[in-house]
């Protein structure tokens, strides 16, 4: 069934990539007339964010500084991984695709299911569906999204999962109801059985929920933002990265 | 034969549509679900077996291109073309605004069952609000494309049938 459903689609990826290509100039057409306010919008917002960036140079070197010095001492060096940049396409087929996005690159590229999909600040999630030449990413806040993580603070190990339209990760089991979580603490991905490499880092603890009895959830803000991409890493697996991906980042 | 080389021309034609042009045509991030369209069409146009197997082809076809498991739509779509055919049968005025309603309705519906039953097999968080929105806003979408659908569907799921036979009466006949 699966081969099927792979096989039709392949089938319609040339058409696809054609109308794509067609509909192009229509599309940005359509996006002046109806989404004119929004682009607007977002490009205010850019500006704004770029301001804000120039103004916290510093500030973010340090950041970045301290967070290396931190995943320094646990023997983080996840910006060596192997990996094959991707371009996003948009969102899948359908009306049913939230927290999912299509990539430009499949099977032909090395690219399996499962796969860990990452930028340079941190996990953004993984291949779900692989085809010859496209791939479709389940973002880490789909609430069907699981990852094994561990706190950089304590090293507990627990499970996060996608927190759906909160935008968050929610680690809701494996985590000790007496350990002292840090607002603001690291968290990464803890490797071990899972097929995402260790330490790639997951976000900062947002609301540790230091009062919960048994069903503690502890909030984690996305390391990675995952609006407004352009362009994604997916890590290879290492038993399978000597198949000969065409491009690496 | 002639019937089903129809129909698999007209569900082949409807899933490259939805793929290419309609999926660059978006409302709120909300597309046409023209293999649903074709699937309640079917049944009205073919009865309940015929709008049946063309439905459920149609979902089989959809959750190829949609990457969901296999069997989600056709799930929804088989039953829902059941559905439009009873009640075709127990229509009492079929103006053509009326059609349209119905049509229109059996649209959501069909978009919110698919929604729930994606739901449930965790493929996507149910958030009513979206729902109800994604659901008005395909049906309103298709419904642009309903009068050449339509037409298409009904020559394709009623090749082979006996023609309509058009009966004329002075209307003075007695009842009862």
């Amino acid at each position: 069934m699966d081969s099927f459903q792979r096989g039709m689609r392949d089938l319609l990826d040339p058409v696809r990539s054609i109308s794509e290509t067609a509909a192009r100039p229509l599309r940005s057409a359509w996006l002046g007339v109806f989404d004119y306010d929004d682009l607007r919008d977002r490009t205010e917002r850019l500006e704004k964010e770029l301001a804000r960036m120039r103004g916290r140079q510093l500030s973010s070197e340090a950041d970045r500084e301290l967070l290396m010095r931190l995943m320094g001492e646990v023997g983080i060096d996840y910006t060596t991984l192997d990996t094959v940049v991707v371009r996003i396409l948009g969102t899948p087929p359908g009306n049913f695709s939230s927290h999912t996005i299509e990539v430009d690159k499949g099977l032909d590229d090395g690219l399996s299911e499962g796969m860990a999909v990452v930028t340079g600040a941190g996990l953004v999630g993984r291949l779900e569906v692989v085809d010859r030449s496209r791939s479709i990413v389940r973002l880490a806040t789909h609430p069907a999204f699981r990852v094994g993580i561990r706190l950089v603070g304590s090293q507990d190990e627990g499970l996060a999962r996608g927190g759906g339209a909160s935008g968050y990760l929610v680690i809701d089991a494996g985590i000790r109801p007496d350990v002292e979580v840090a607002l603001g603490e690291v968290v990464v991905t803890s490797g071990g059985r899972s097929r995402f490499p260790a330490d790639i880092p997951v976000g900062r603890v947002l609301d540790p929920d230091p009062d919960a009895d048994l069903d503690r959830e502890i909030l984690v803000e996305p390391a990675a933002s995952l609006e407004h991409l352009s362009f994604l890493n997916v890590v290879l697996d290492p038993r399978q990265a000597d198949a000969g991906p065409l491009e690496r980042g | 034969m002639t019937g089903r080389l129809r129909v698999v021309a007209i569900l082949l034609t409807a899933m490259t549509a939805q793929v290419t042009v309609f999926e660059e045509i978006r409302i709120n991030g909300v597309s046409v679900e023209l293999l649903l369209m074709v699937s309640v069409l079917a049944g009205f146009h073919g009865g309940p077996h015929r709008g049946a197997v063309v439905a459920f082809c149609a979902g089989l076809l959809q959750d190829s291109v949609t990457a969901t498991p296999m069997g989600l739509h056709a799930l929804v779509y088989a039953p829902l073309a059941v559905a439009t055919s009873h009640l075709e049968v127990r229509l009492a005025r079929s103006t053509r605004p009326f059609l349209a309603a119905g049509l229109a309705v059996a649209m959501a519906v069909g978009v919110l069952a698919t929604m729930l039953a994606g739901g449930l097999f965790g493929l996507h968080e149910v958030d009513a609000a979206r729902l109800a929105r994604t659901a008005v806003v395909a049906s309103l979408m298709s419904m642009a494309m309903a009068a050449p659908t339509s037409r298409a569907v009904r020559w394709a799921v009623t090749g082979g049938l006996p023609v309509d036979v058009a009966v004329k009466g002075s209307g003075l006949e007695s009842r009862g």
